[in-house]
């Protein structure tokens, strides 16, 4: 093995011309990138106040619940809000468009209608486009021009496991595994240049390759605030863990007395 | 003083929400004329903010004005911007004026939260005490989660003397903010305002519960801050409690406790070991104790 990896030489217009280019343009896209993604990015939408009010309805219930078994009010006021609240998620004032009409359809809005949730889905496309079309690009570029290309010597001893990682593009048996050939050297960039970004651009930036490969397009869509949720059924939810957390309902004041005095040695 | 220690404080200031408008105002014209604003970067801008609102709470004008000046070259159109611009005018140009401008921010966007509070603000500072009533309920019932509304309708009832509507809405503050021994603080005050004694009592004995409950031994210190006013309201129900037993009522019900003779001990005792240990002044021990006694 060290006779083959002696006999290799490479020449040093490689490093230039291929090794320190690619390196480069790979860092200079990512750049590119975080600012495209700036730029494509619409403003986040207003919502009208009947939906902020449809949203923050749940939070009301939950806020209650959340302290119920050492609630900080008293049980008068604790039940007269727990069942102001379940009436009104059963009426359904809370619902952006009013209380439900006798048989209106219930059926959730299809999301390729709807404008609202179009743009949430475009806006993931947009920015999965960025992502991938550079790419795309630069991959061809390598291949078209570097293919084959031994690119650089790695100065650490490595196992025939890495061979499939670092040798990609060249199908030879006995060359050492410590070369690595220029499609392989672009996948190691490609994965391995998130730290750098995060150091140019700061912790959220939009060129970090792991964060955005992972999701589909329509799955970023998915996840996006725009989405339509089914409020009514929501609140038909809600109304029940209400009903539980009545059960659990404790005043942090019973007993109060007790716990002072006992305090105090008088109990 | 020099620049950078300014900045500092005023950093903190910022970070804690502190009100110190003299104090921002005097260090921020100065970091403002020497020109060190543009060196602060993304900082300058909430700098410029709060040297603003300072300016203005203070009566500088035109110090606000040239803060507002810059921000609006930089962010032309920023909601936040526009609330400043409110705030300034609400300094100078009528009510009216003020009020048909917040109204037309609520017609471009009536879900800006911002502007409706300052809406309520001014509808109060009017007079119109309904009218302000019934706004502040309707952004309380959008913005459920906005303590200081809570806090503030509650404040707005208790000038009305509407003390049941006042609990009302201080339950819910209570629930927001269900470790802030001030808010329980209001809560019990309110509730013997309301006449509700054994409430109050309750109310007041949870302000000392949490007061006391991460304290080592609370035998050898005297109650401090809250502390003490929480064991004066103790005090101050226990005492009619006992001195009227059969016409003390609750509106919510809650029951007298067994041990109010206890409680009224303890009380006594605490607030008198709160002035004993005040060195020579004996005056304020005498009050207290003629308070007692009385």
């Amino acid at each position: 093995m060290a006779s083959s990896a002696a006999s290799l030489y490479l020449d040093p217009q490689i490093r230039d011309w291929v090794l320190f280019p690619i390196t480069l343009v790979m860092i200079l896209v990512g750049v590119l990138r975080h600012y495209v993604v700036l730029l494509l990015q619409s403003p986040p939408k207003q919502l009208p106040k009947a939906a902020i009010r449809e949203q923050k309805a749940l939070a009301r219930s939950q806020i209650l619940r959340a302290t119920a078994s050492f609630s900080p009010i008293p049980p008068t006021y604790y039940h007269a809000i727990s069942k102001h609240l379940s009436d009104a998620f059963e009426s359904g004032i809370y619902l952006k468009d009013g209380p439900p009409q006798g048989d209106a359809p219930t059926t959730p809005a299809n999301p390729l209608t709807d404008p609202a949730a179009m743009d949430g889905m475009m806006s993931g496309m947009k920015t999965q486009m960025v992502m991938m079309v550079p790419q795309m690009v630069i991959m061809g570029w390598i291949t078209f021009f570097f293919q084959g290309f031994v690119l650089i010597k790695l100065p650490f001893p490595l196992t025939l496991g890495f061979k499939s990682m670092l040798q990609r593009g060249i199908e030879t048996q006995d060359m050492d595994v410590r070369w690595v050939s220029s499609l392989s050297w672009y996948f190691l960039n490609f994965f391995g240049l998130n730290g750098l970004y995060r150091l140019l651009l700061g912790g959220d930036n939009a060129a970090d390759a792991s964060q955005t490969m992972t999701a589909s397009p329509f799955a970023a869509a998915g996840a996006a605030p725009g989405q339509p949720q089914d409020y009514s059924k929501l609140f038909k939810a809600e109304r029940e863990h209400l009903e539980l957390a009545e059960g659990q309902y404790a005043w942090i004041g019973d007993g109060v007395e007790d716990r002072v005095l006992r305090r105090h040695r008088r109990a | 003083m020099s620049l950078a220690s300014a900045l500092e404080t005023l950093a903190t200031y910022r970070a804690s929400n502190t009100r110190a408008s003299q104090d921002v105002l005097e260090k921020g014209s100065l970091i403002l004329k020497s020109g060190a604003a543009s060196n602060l970067g993304d900082d300058s801008w909430a700098f410029l903010e709060q040297l603003a609102l300072a300016a203005l709470d203070v009566g500088q004008i035109d110090i606000a004005d040239q803060c507002l000046q810059k921000l609006t070259e930089k962010f032309p159109g920023s909601p936040r911007v526009e609330i400043l611009r409110g705030i300034r005018m609400e300094a100078t140009e009528a009510p009216q004026t003020v009020l048909h401008y917040y109204n037309e921010l609520l017609d471009a966007n009536s879900a800006n939260a911002a502007a409706w509070k300052r809406r309520i603000s001014v509808t109060r500072r009017m007079g119109r005490v309904e009218k302000t009533i019934d706004d502040l309920s309707q952004f309380l019932d959008t913005f459920y989660t906005d303590l200081e509304g809570w806090l503030e309708l509650a404040d707005i009832y208790s000038s009305c003397n509407q003390y049941t509507s006042a609990l009302q809405a201080l339950s819910h503050a209570l629930l927001l903010a269900p470790q802030n021994p001030f808010t329980a603080l209001q809560f019990a005050e309110t509730a013997y305002s309301a006449g509700d004694l054994p409430l109050a009592l309750k109310t007041f004995l949870i302000v000392v519960d949490m007061g006391e409950k991460d304290l080592p031994s609370v035998q050898d210190l005297p109650p401090t801050g809250l502390s003490v006013r929480a064991w004066y309201g103790v005090k101050l129900c226990a005492r009619q409690i006992i001195a009227h037993p059969s016409t003390t009522s609750s509106a919510s019900n809650t029951a007298v406790p067994k041990s109010i003779r206890q409680i009224d001990e303890v009380a006594t005792e605490r607030l008198l070991v709160h002035y004993s240990g005040r060195g020579n002044d004996r005056s304020e021990k005498r009050v207290l104790q003629s308070w007692l006694a009385g």
